[in-house]
């Protein structure tokens, strides 16, 4: 099948002459010359993984992942998809685009730089804020990297305050990005799946450095209160931060307009499948904040020929320059994942976008209403306008829900003792009526 | 075949002052949210978004695309950054059916996935000869801070509160001190000895009771392999601190040593680079990160284990909680398993050898000086009178992606060169036939460069003082 | 290269210069340093009426390739910052003495002005 010896790797090009040659150019006998690792610290033996083929391994691990249950998802809490259009597995598999790293060659790199301009400037629009960086790791590195740079506006100020029902990983992400750096996490209450305004204002203090809000939040309920929230903040010198998606924001007021100083959240509801949690972080703020904002910048310029160009820029606030003053210590990103959502979006369009993101308040309020008229089941919890997701109270426990629900081949989330978290989006929209049957099984 | 460099000329479109427009400059639209079913102080006036058929979609992103180069374009030089070939079948495995799946599965409705995650633990844990892997960290940067955390638990478990220094050698990645900056530590910066490793006096200075750990990398960032490690070893171990590994380089010692067994205490791995799961425009990658036994109990939640029943996951017992939102990049880690289940003991260990012997056989035929040897899998030449960054432009345009520039400081216009194992015979004469057409140009030339690339060359300084980071800040009409 | 090194002044180590007319005193940093910086596009600045205390940083200059901290030569309160820089921040490349000032300040403790070297001995220290 191949010239190449079975002891070679199938991605080393080396014909045995080629080796032949460059090693009499190097005046060596073989290959091993070229190591003088220290005896004792040699590795002798053989890891014991043998190589496959192609073919044996995707049959293996065809095999393994069939091991997974073919449930229907009805989850989301935090974590989303929609149906990606082809076009966004073509192009982002071009290879010019998928094997290229960090444009820091900006004149060779032209494409991807204007891609991520572009993811930029989507981010900018929805938000409504000056700032957008191309990409963070995910949804809960970015409200820590926005904790941060909140720390870096205000120093002397050590407090963050998140909500009671914020996702419990995201508060572990969190602490371990502040509590080194002399923050404390303060929660604050949220009552029927909104946050508690009256409770609010006796929290803050000129201790409070930022506070975050959510929405759509925990619940899958929209946020009503963030003028009012933001305007708390600011009357005590805080900042305030909203977590959301770039789905969302298609319909929600800009954050920009409600007094929102930083977004964070997962951009990756447009563009990734379900990637067992994978996604990229968004990033937007205000324009005084520029050189303290974490993450790689596109912007413009012009080249020799005074066309218009783009490149990375504002690189000294970054680790390779900064060092252990940088603004972040990120230096891979999620720039191909943010390339998808830059797609998806274009493919989709501000009509695209905003019917979408209708079927998202559309099929939760269908299905909460058909869950509501099943005895024993209250839904949505309570009275708010939700976003793909909602709370259901049931009479059974929730555990026994979730049981019964996996054996008729759903799987949904339980929050609470009686409570579940159920999300509906255009993924599964086709067994709404069938899981609304097998919702009334189970609770009767 | 002569040894002349090949000629490269990027695929571009140019209309009068831009080359492909923007999709703002397009068909924005404006469109409103009267019929959204929420009240109106809740949702937006309009959205205004470029609004686009997908054949005009289709042929903005190719074009886009013909305007970057990846690794499947050609010899991508990046010292550090291991830009060796992406396997294309990996990919396909990423999007097996039942590889889909939302991480708030049942760990018992998601045993193939946990099986995967568990097999990547163990390959890792193996070659790096640790006891415990977490997969955990999105980067490799991500992966330091996971190891920062870990060593700050794994200290303070021992009531030893005093350990707030991290020393790392002036020629470390960045992400190594500011990683250390992000886990509340004074970084200590050693210079290198005349040889270009590890100083063992400056180190011995250094120690101290309040040494937390040393940050290394082996080989190091001048592809210099740090003989002395077992010594190094014992002097922080002996300070009562830990050593932890930088996995950037491990490209060089794959199946031929494991940094356990030089005396490292912890780990991260790069998949992007080491195991070759592609670098996506900057992005995604993953950081696994590796431990010792005692280290175990302080790994980030949840790690997957196996259990007489199948596989389950387990939060360690004094985790340092959660780096990610979930459990990493899985596409990426997928990926990865992917690659060394093809690649098995002799394809691992072919990679490093060959690694190894493109970077020395390229470094032969180069006729820039490099002060620093015997190097591995990369190395560090000098440009000499010529700017280094000067050289990288003129590189471009014999269509060679130019090795990182002015960095490791300790040589003066430094060029750090990794060809990686992805490399053939001719394609690396044909890399230095390019260094060494470039070596004899004169500085016009390298001013002038690059001419052949989608763009000529960039202004830096306007983009930095007159910052337009989007389309909005272009046109404020928008 | 040679650098400007005018003879009116006196330099810091850490390449600030000032220009001391009884308690009064210009500050800026030198040729060498705008040099070795490269293209300067921002500033960080201090505000009318912040006091700076000598050797410690009072503000950052920031280039396309570093970001460098600026060390006060003298202690003082600030009475001018050149504004001019907001947007033209190359000033500082073009003509770090003159209108590539940066404060102007009134001196605390003269005394401190025979600490700094004079042009000759930044000269030397430069080479």
């Amino acid at each position: 099948m191949t010239n190449f010896p079975s002891t070679q790797s199938p991605y080393t090009p080396h014909t045995p002459a080629d080796v032949e040659a460059m090693l009499l150019d190097l005046g060596l006998e073989s290959i091993e010359d070229l190591f003088d690792i220290p005896p004792s610290i040699q590795f002798p033996d053989s890891f014991k993984i043998p190589p496959r083929s192609e073919h044996e391994i995707k049959t293996e691990l065809k095999e393994i992942f069939d091991k997974n249950l073919p449930l229907v998802e009805f989850l989301g809490h935090g974590y989303y998809s929609h149906y990606i259009p082809s076009l966004v597995d073509h192009i982002s598999d071009r290879s010019e685009f998928l094997t290229s790293y960090t444009q820091y060659q900006p004149e060779i790199s032209q494409g991807f730089l204007q891609v991520l301009f572009e993811y930029q400037s989507l981010i900018v629009e929805l938000t409504g804020l000056e700032i957008a960086n191309s990409s963070m790791y995910d949804f809960a590195t970015s409200i820590g990297e926005a904790a941060l740079l909140s720390g870096r506006i205000s120093p002397t100020r050590t407090k963050i305050l998140v909500p009671d029902i914020l996702r419990s990983e995201r508060l572990s992400v969190l602490k371990n990005y502040t509590s080194n750096s002399g923050f404390k996490i303060e929660s604050y209450p949220t009552r029927d799946s909104n946050t508690d305004i009256e409770k609010l204002e006796n929290l803050f203090s000129d201790d409070v450095s930022m506070i975050y809000i959510e929405s759509p939040n925990s619940h899958g309920a929209l946020e009503e209160s963030i003028k009012e929230i933001s305007d708390i903040a600011h009357a005590s010198g805080s900042l305030c931060c909203l977590g959301t998606d770039p789905l969302a924001l298609s319909i929600l007021e800009k954050p920009s307009s409600l007094g929102v100083d930083i977004v964070v959240g997962d951009a990756s509801v447009l563009g990734l499948p379900n990637a067992y949690g994978m996604g990229v972080g968004l990033f937007a703020c205000r324009s005084e904040y520029l050189r303290k904002v974490p993450g790689r910048l596109v912007g413009i310029t012009k080249d020799a020929t005074n066309r218009r160009a783009y490149t990375l820029t504002l690189q000294t606030r970054e680790q390779h320059i900064r060092r252990e003053r940088a603004t972040s210590n990120i230096c891979t990103n999620q720039a191909w994942v943010a390339l998808r959502t830059a797609i998806h979006a274009a493919y989709l369009g501000p009509h695209g976008l905003i019917d979408l993101a209708k079927q998202c308040i559309e099929l939760p309020l269908e299905l909460s209403s058909k869950l509501n008229t099943i005895e024993g089941v209250h839904a949505p919890l309570h009275p708010r306008h939700y976003f793909r997701e909602f709370v259901v109270r049931t009479d059974k426990t929730a555990t026994e829900v979730v049981q019964a629900l996996e054996a008729k081949g759903y799987a949904v989330s339980s929050i609470g003792d009686h409570e579940l978290l159920i999300c509906i989006t255009d993924t599964n929209a086709s067994h709404l009526d069938a899981f609304v049957d097998a919702f009334k099984e189970v609770n009767s | 075949m002569s040894n002349s460099p090949p000629r490269y000329d990027q695929a571009k479109w140019t209309s009068q002052s831009v080359y492909e427009p923007l999709l703002s400059e397009k068909n924005m639209t404006e469109v409103s949210l009267d019929d959204v079913p929420l009240p109106s102080n809740l949702k937006r006036n309009s959205l205004t978004l470029p609004s686009l058929s997908e054949p005009e979609l289709a042929r903005h992103y190719t074009r886009l695309s013909q305007m970057t180069y990846g690794v499947d374009s050609g010899p991508y030089l990046l010292g550090s950054c291991t830009m060796k070939y992406n396997p294309k079948f990996t990919e396909d495995v990423a999007v097996l059916p039942g590889c889909s799946i939302h991480p708030d599965r049942a760990p018992h409705t998601i045993q193939g996935t946990l099986e995967i995650l568990y097999a990547l633990q163990e390959h890792l844990a193996t070659i790096g000869g640790m006891d415990a892997v977490t997969l955990q960290p999105p980067a490799g940067a991500a992966g330091e801070f996971t190891g920062i955390l870990i060593i700050k638990a794994f200290h303070e478990s021992n009531d030893d509160f005093s350990r707030n220094e991290i020393i790392i050698p002036e020629s470390a990645h960045g992400t190594n001190p500011a990683s250390a900056a992000l886990g509340g530590y004074k970084t200590i910066e050693i210079p290198s000895n005349e040889q270009g490793t590890v100083n063992i006096d400056a180190l011995q200075a250094a120690l101290s009771e309040n040494t937390a750990a040393l940050m290394l990398t082996n080989p190091n960032t001048l592809g210099l392999f740090e003989l002395e490690i077992e010594l190094i070893a014992s002097m922080v171990h002996e300070a009562g601190g830990l050593l932890y590994y930088d996995g950037a380089n491990l490209n060089a010692l794959l199946g031929r040593s494991r940094p356990r067994d030089m005396g490292f205490d912890i780990m991260h791995y790069n998949v992007h680079k080491t195991f070759a799961t592609p670098h996506g425009g900057g992005g995604p990658g993953a950081g696994p990160v590796g431990v010792v036994s005692k280290l175990e109990s302080f790994l980030p939640a949840p790690i997957v284990i196996k259990t007489k029943s199948g596989f389950d996951l387990s939060t360690p017992e004094n985790t340092i909680g959660k780096v990610h939102g979930f459990y990493g990049n899985w596409l990426c880690l997928v990926k990865a398993l992917a690659y060394i289940l093809r690649l098995g003991d002799s394809g691992l260990l072919d990679a490093s050898a060959k690694a190894v012997l493109n970077a020395n056989y390229l470094g032969s035929k180069i006729q820039y000086e490099i002060p620093f040897r015997p190097f591995y899998h990369e190395f560090v030449a000098s440009s000499g009178d010529q700017d280094a960054a000067e050289v990288a432009k003129r590189l471009l345009d014999y269509g060679v992606h130019p090795p990182t520039t002015k960095w490791p400081l300790i040589v003066p216009q430094a060029l750090l060169v990794e060809p990686t194992e992805s490399e053939n015979k001719s394609t690396l004469d044909q890399i230095a036939a390019s260094f060494n057409a470039v070596l004899i140009e004169d500085q016009s030339t390298l001013k002038s460069a690059p001419n052949s690339t989608a763009s000529a060359r960039i202004d830096q300084t306007a983009a930095a003082r007159f910052p337009i980071l989007s389309w909005h800040a272009l046109d404020p009409s928008l | 290269m040679t650098f400007s090194i005018p003879g009116d002044r006196i330099y810091s180590q850490s390449h600030e210069w000032a220009l001391v007319d009884s308690n009064i005193a210009l500050i800026g940093i030198t040729d060498f340093a705008q040099d070795e910086l490269g293209d300067i596009v921002f500033l960080e600045l201090p505000t009318v009426g912040d006091i700076l205390i000598k050797e410690q940083i009072f503000g950052l200059v920031e280039s396309i390739k570093a970001v460098s901290d600026l060390y006060a030569p003298l202690s003082g309160t600030v009475l001018e910052v050149n504004s001019t820089l907001e947007t033209e921040p190359e000033q500082v490349n073009d003509d770090p003495y003159n209108t590539g000032w940066l404060l102007k300040i009134e001196l605390k403790n003269l005394s401190e002005i025979e600490t700094l070297l004079t042009a000759e001995e930044y000269g030397s220290q430069t080479s």
